[in-house]
């Protein structure tokens, strides 16, 4: 009996062999088929898990959406509170690229350009930033051929510059309380917001100016992630600073959560909708491969084959050649994300390893599903094929 | 004998058929679902960009500089230069009209304020707490040109202003406080503020009258902006106006506007372009033609791109619409190879049929011809039903995603049946080619 099982096992795989091999052509559409399918549900997983991902980083475009001031409300800068500026020190950095935090003091000061005796009232901004966390790069910048070695830089807004009639490497002097300072003007910058109406220096030279060391009006932190994980990054922040207030900027936490919501929705649904035509145009491709069976089928049947051990023998075929082909069009897909992810986002997706297996899943998956044609097979009468009837 | 072929192939495998226009407009529905809300998704994802806020800002030419610190203008109502309250529906006069979606002109002052509560006594007085006044339009009807009318007001350029509550009225006397100084003054909505000019409180303190800059505002809701908004009081312009002694006119205007994302092109100083280069970009709804058209309509105005916001959302719109296409793509190309595997399946199907054809005389064009025919029949009903059955999905997740359905389009259309055509030939023709070069004897063998 043993014997018999044995034999009958051998005699499976030996056909089976004998399905893959008996038409190489045929065996290399379906790998095709499958392999496509892999590779099209591999990159768009992938891409879709980074382009969330990437998406909530996109938005520190936008600029700092978490800010920490000092406690008594958001007039506190205006009305000359500070905080330490050992305080920005416990935030924690932000990866490059992602963010980032600047600390910084506001002042008033009287500015006058250099050679000119008339001086005008400006706000001077001292800050000191990691990253891009106030979305300073996306300002229209005319900068400077030159960065001064010898004294302080500073950048401009454009209305300053206006006013004072200061252009690019001029100088300008900076006065308050009896304190002076001056610095070389290496940038003039339009940003439609509040930086064109101020004069920005580091952080040294406005307290320097304002006669605080040490001290800090603000820190603004550009951090990326889903409102969710904001929340809980400010409640983390407050717990470690407890005497400042930390808030987020609801003008950008909210609309983009907003957004969020709405673009990752959209990449899901169209991501599902090419995962569900993927499907089906595998199950096509198996459909035509189970006409072209008849034949075999009928054979079996006449010799005595049972129709639930031929319908077993098609789907090991089936799941084997999903398994193939979803290898190697999974991994396919995964560098086809790599590459699509470089030409949306300029920055390659990284490869999620949990894509892979769950893409060779589906694929064979959808392998023995579409599969489900052979099972008309069942109803083939050995007679009616053999007189080519059916 | 064509059409009695066609009919008959129809009517003697009515299964066949149906399965494989199932498959066809299976395939062509999902693909206009793709389709339609690409096509849908720059313009709807622009209207959320919206709820950012302003994107333009304008303020007087002539203007002194601002003295900004966190959110308070530092200089003296008498510096600097205002605006007219007139000349504001004129944005809705613009060439780009349609795309204005919100403004609302502002006007600051600084006042000391305190809430009525008993009568007043000399202590109370002594202290006021300092706040901003940000005198704006809550809500404010525009006529247009048109006939309509045109609502705007702060809620709908900075849509993230929040009011517990309710929005004054702009007619009333009444304001809206913000969340953190009502804290500290300890109001709440139901109860009045007095708020007048620093210099004005004196005659009132020595027993005179309330003085007639000062007001007594009805609070109706506390305001939430995570901003500097938070401290301050936001009363109807017109008391703003009256309380600066600046009647009719205003110091900022923000302009809440959809754009298109801009290129390399739309950044070029409109000066140097050629004539036909300036009507391509004005003719353009970027954030900069836009600010150039306001420019125009707004006399002593500076109209100004706020860069952080238009920039950031150029620069997200402009890869998330990449994406969708890439997506899109991916949807077309897998609709396509699922009913071309399908049109080749009937057509492989058919090779009996095609070798007796064959045998009987007719040559490869002939029986090509009568398979296309049979195909393109398909192909029409198949991705005129899957036309359908994409709209409505379409429309479904339209509605799940952004709350409003996707427009049906007849470019949608066209190319989905043109697509069908087009999959359902160059699937069958394959099959076809391979058919055309079997002898016809061992086909009806059997081998």
């Amino acid at each position: 009996m043993a014997a018999l099982r044995t034999a009958n096992r051998a005699m499976f795989w030996r056909i089976l062999r004998r399905l893959f091999g008996a038409n190489p052509g045929r065996l290399f559409v379906m790998l095709l088929a499958l392999g496509a399918g892999a590779a099209v549900t591999a990159a768009l997983l992938n891409l879709q898990v980074d382009a969330k991902r990437r998406l909530t980083t996109e938005f520190r475009a936008f600029g700092a959406n978490v800010i920490i001031a000092p406690p008594d409300g958001s007039g506190a800068a205006a009305q000359g509170k500070t905080l330490p500026e050992s305080d920005y020190g416990l935030v924690p950095t932000i990866p490059v690229n992602m963010g980032g935090k600047a600390a910084s003091l506001y002042l008033l000061a009287e500015a006058r350009s250099y050679g000119s005796t008339r001086s005008i009232p400006a706000v001077v901004v001292g800050t000191r930033e990691e990253g891009d966390a106030s979305g300073n790069a996306r300002f229209s910048w005319q900068l400077s051929a030159s960065i001064s070695k010898t004294e302080s830089n500073c950048w401009v807004g454009r209305i300053v510059a206006s006013q004072l009639k200061v252009n690019t490497a001029d100088r300008i002097f900076l006065k308050a309380a009896g304190r002076e300072e001056t610095c070389h003007v290496w940038a003039i910058v339009d940003s439609g917001g509040t930086e064109d109406n101020q004069v920005s220096v580091n952080l040294e030279t406005a307290q320097r100016l304002a006669g605080l060391p040490g001290r800090i009006s603000l820190i603004q932190v550009s951090i990326p992630g889903t409102a969710g994980e904001i929340e809980r990054y400010i409640a983390m922040l407050q717990r470690r600073l407890p005497d400042t207030s930390v808030r987020p900027i609801r003008q950008f936490t909210e609309g983009e959560a907003k957004i969020y919501n709405r673009i990752s929705g959209l990449l899901t649904a169209t991501v599902g909708i090419v995962l569900l035509l993927t499907g089906l145009c595998v199950m096509a491709a198996m459909t035509n491969v189970a006409m072209e069976r008849k034949m075999d089928v009928g054979l079996m049947k006449a010799i005595g084959g049972a129709t639930r051990r031929v319908l077993r023998l098609f789907l090991a075929e089936a799941a084997l050649l999903g398994l193939a082909g979803g290898a190697i069009g999974a991994g396919l897909g995964i560098f086809l994300s790599i590459g699509l992810g470089k030409a949306v986002f300029g920055v390659a997706a990284r490869p999620r390893l949990i894509v892979y297996p769950v893409a060779v899943a589906l694929t064979v998956i959808v392998a023995i599903l579409s599969a489900f044609p052979l099972r008309r097979l069942a109803s083939i009468r050995p007679a009616a094929v053999f007189r080519g009837e059916a | 004998m064509f059409l009695r072929l066609v009919a008959d192939s129809f009517g003697r495998r009515p299964r066949h058929k149906l399965l494989t226009g199932a498959a066809l407009a299976l395939g062509m529905g999902v693909a206009t679902a793709a389709l339609s809300v690409s096509l849908d998704v720059g313009d709807r994802l622009a209207k959320e960009f919206r709820s950012l806020g302003a994107n333009l800002l304008v303020t007087p030419q002539a203007d002194s500089l601002p003295l900004e610190i966190g959110g308070v203008d530092y200089r003296p109502v008498n510096a600097g230069a205002y605006l007219p309250e007139a000349d504001v529906p004129k944005l809705k006069t613009i060439f780009w009209h349609n795309n204005i979606v919100g403004f609302s002109p502002i006007l600051e002052i600084s006042v000391d304020s305190f809430v009525e509560a008993g009568p007043p006594t000399y202590s109370r007085f002594v202290e006021p707490t300092k706040a901003l006044v940000i005198g704006t339009w809550a809500e404010r009807q525009i006529p247009l040109p048109d006939g309509g009318t045109f609502t705007t007001g702060i809620t709908r350029a900075n849509p993230w202003w929040q009011v517990r509550g309710r929005w004054y009225s702009d007619a009333s006397q009444e304001c809206v406080v913000g969340a953190q100084l009502a804290a500290r003054l300890g109001v709440t909505p139901g109860q009045s503020l007095l708020i007048a000019q620093p210099t004005e409180w004196i005659k009132f303190i020595s027993g005179g009258d309330l003085p007639a800059p000062a007001r007594k505002l009805l609070v109706t809701g506390l305001l939430e902006t995570g901003g500097p908004e938070d401290d301050a009081i936001v009363v109807p312009l017109v008391i703003a106006q009256e309380m600066a002694h600046k009647p009719n006119e205003y110091r900022k205007l923000y302009v809440s506007a959809l754009t298109k994302p801009e290129d390399d092109f739309a950044r070029r100083d409109p000066k140097t372009m050629k004539p036909d280069e300036f009507e391509r970009w004005s003719c353009s709804p970027y954030v900069s033609s836009i600010a150039y058209s306001i420019q125009q309509v707004l006399p002593g105005a500076d109209v100004r791109v706020i860069r952080r916001v238009a920039e950031g959302e150029g620069q997200i719109l402009t890869r998330v619409r990449m994406l969708l296409w890439l997506v899109t793509g991916a949807a077309l190309l897998a609709a396509a190879l699922a009913v071309g595997a399908s049109a080749a399946a009937s057509v492989i199907e058919r090779r009996t049929e095609i070798g007796l054809m064959k045998a009987l005389g007719a040559g490869s064009g002939t029986v090509g011809f009568l398979l296309a025919a049979e195909q393109l029949l398909l192909a029409f009903v198949g991705g005129g039903i899957g036309y359908t059955l994409g709209i409505i999905l379409a429309r479904l997740l339209g509605e799940r995603i952004f709350g409003a359905a996707p427009e049906p389009s007849l470019i949608v259309f066209l190319v989905i049946v043109a697509l069908a055509i087009g999959v359902t030939l160059l699937g069958s023709a394959i099959p076809l080619h391979r058919a055309s070069r079997y002898e016809p004897a061992p086909i009806l063998r059997g081998e």
